[in-house]
């Protein structure tokens, strides 16, 4: 492909007095005859009859590319730059105070989790009573419950700690865990290399009847 | 003053309206003056069960509305002069009740009456919620089945969380009733034991009362079962209805069949 490259010089206007224009040129035509003449906004007849009789290369109503300095290119990098910073600091920031949020927030209840009972926990949850069958609880952090569940458990923390509960739907890192799974008296569910696993903390009381 | 007891159950058909109607006559029976009123706003079936419903002229709503007072509306039971009665309406629906008119109308009752029995409307919708707003205890009625425990659960949810008294503070008392237990099928296993109804809703234990095909026979006639000395719910009713009182009775164990050999040699002879 063969191209070419040229710096034009534009005399760019715009015709509020056609007088004031012609004289203008008449003047200066010298400096501007190898111009390239835009006219923003109206062209009137009689101006456009004296561009050409004056031979004048014009363009009407043009949107010329513009190019920026280096100084303000040079602004707006640095500018940028800044920008990004400042954004890095609050994402940072967030990660921050959401971890802290995770990390120091236990909430310790003592009520019964009824039917229709939504609780959505930001941090850790120690439950010191029964989940009932028809009850949600939606944990980011942690959970230990020491009475029977059987409503619904979602938990996304490191571990569960819960009572045999052959009723409960329990569901650990978006993965359910069985039932028959957490059959001793206390169980311990946690999340390694991936892998949920559940050991027994205090087993089965053996019923010798 | 009297108390305001609200009759729950969260699902419907567990014998609600039954039981609120022995348990006004068993307290009248006790002395007790007593209102029952009907809550379940656009089906009421309360007059039908005592009996008393072509005696109905002007109803609840009507009273709240100012359209009649309580004297006019109060309807007095055929058996029992402490007994008297209050009628929903069958023709509006339940979105006519509103907080102040039912306060107004609650607190009326309770400055003539010892006990005042609201029969809630099943569900946890605004006619649940308004029965039981401004009641000072509950008394949930369940059968030994799981929908009806989860059901109750869920009533009991919303009465400590709207209930007026919760608001301010108080607790609201609430006993449990456990109706229609078979207990062959207890024995057997194949319905849920009162330990465990009384171990998941946490609530005090009023009374248990047996399944009784006499029950639907007494409601179709309009004469609670209560009246009949010899039906065993009739006489699980009234020993609810003394607790109620404040007489100390002891719970009967109705869960063990009786299989032993004087009523089975009963049962030849019958």
């Amino acid at each position: 492909m063969k191209s070419n490259q040229y710096s034009v010089k534009i005399y760019e206007t715009r015709i509020d007095d056609e007088e004031e224009f012609i004289s203008f040129f008449d003047t200066n035509y010298t400096l501007f005859k190898d111009h390239l003449i835009v006219i923003q906004g109206k062209l009137p007849k009689r101006i456009e009859n004296y561009l050409k009789v004056k031979k004048l290369k014009y363009l009407h109503n043009f949107d010329l590319p513009k190019g920026r300095s280096r100084k303000a290119l040079e602004s707006e990098l640095n500018a940028e730059k800044v920008e990004s910073v400042i954004s890095k600091q609050i994402a940072e920031a967030k990660v921050e105070e959401l971890s802290s949020r995770l990390q120091n927030n236990l909430t310790v209840l003592d009520d019964m989790i009824r039917s229709g009972r939504e609780l959505n926990i930001e941090g850790d949850l120690l439950l010191l009573n029964r989940v009932n069958s028809g009850a949600t609880i939606n944990a980011l952090g942690n959970v230990i419950i020491t009475k029977v569940v059987e409503g619904a458990i979602r938990c996304n923390g490191n571990f569960m700690m819960l009572t045999a509960s052959p009723k409960a739907n329990i569901i650990f890192h978006g993965v359910e865990v069985e039932n028959n799974l957490l059959a001793n008296k206390l169980n311990r569910v946690e999340l390694k290399n991936n892998e949920i696993i559940i050991t027994p903390v205090l087993k089965k009381e053996i019923n010798w009847a | 003053m009297g108390i305001v007891i609200a009759v729950i159950s969260g699902k419907g058909g567990v014998g609600k309206t039954t039981a609120t109607a022995n348990l006004g006559l068993g307290v009248a029976l006790n002395d007790k003056r007593c209102v029952v009123v009907d809550f379940d706003i656009g089906q009421r079936n309360l007059d039908m069960i005592l009996g008393l419903e072509n005696r109905v002229v002007y109803d609840i709503v009507q009273v709240m509305e100012g359209d009649a007072s309580v004297k006019q509306a109060l309807i007095k039971s055929k058996v029992n002069e402490n007994l008297f009665f209050l009628a929903a309406s069958q023709s509006k629906d339940k979105t006519v009740l509103e907080s102040d008119k039912v306060q107004k109308l609650v607190t009326e009752l309770k400055e003539d009456f010892d006990f005042v029995i609201l029969d809630a409307p099943a569900g946890i919708e605004s006619g649940y919620e308004h029965t039981i707003e401004f009641a000072d205890a509950a008394i949930i009625i369940v059968n030994p089945e799981v929908s009806s425990i989860r059901d109750a659960d869920r009533a009991i949810g919303i009465l400590d969380s709207k209930s007026h008294k919760v608001k301010n503070g108080e607790d609201v008392a609430k006993y449990l009733v456990i109706n229609r237990i078979d207990a062959d099928m207890v024995q057997k296993g194949e319905m849920l034991k009162s330990e465990d109804i009384l171990e998941i809703l946490s609530v005090k234990l009023l009374g248990k009362v047996p399944e009784d095909k006499g029950v639907i026979d007494a409601s179709n006639q309009g004469k609670p079962v209560i009246l009949d000395k010899k039906s065993v719910a009739g006489q699980a009713y009234f020993r609810i209805a003394s607790r109620l009182c404040g007489k100390k009775v002891d719970m009967k164990d109705i869960e063990v069949a009786n299989s032993g050999f004087f009523s089975k040699l009963s049962g030849i002879f019958k």
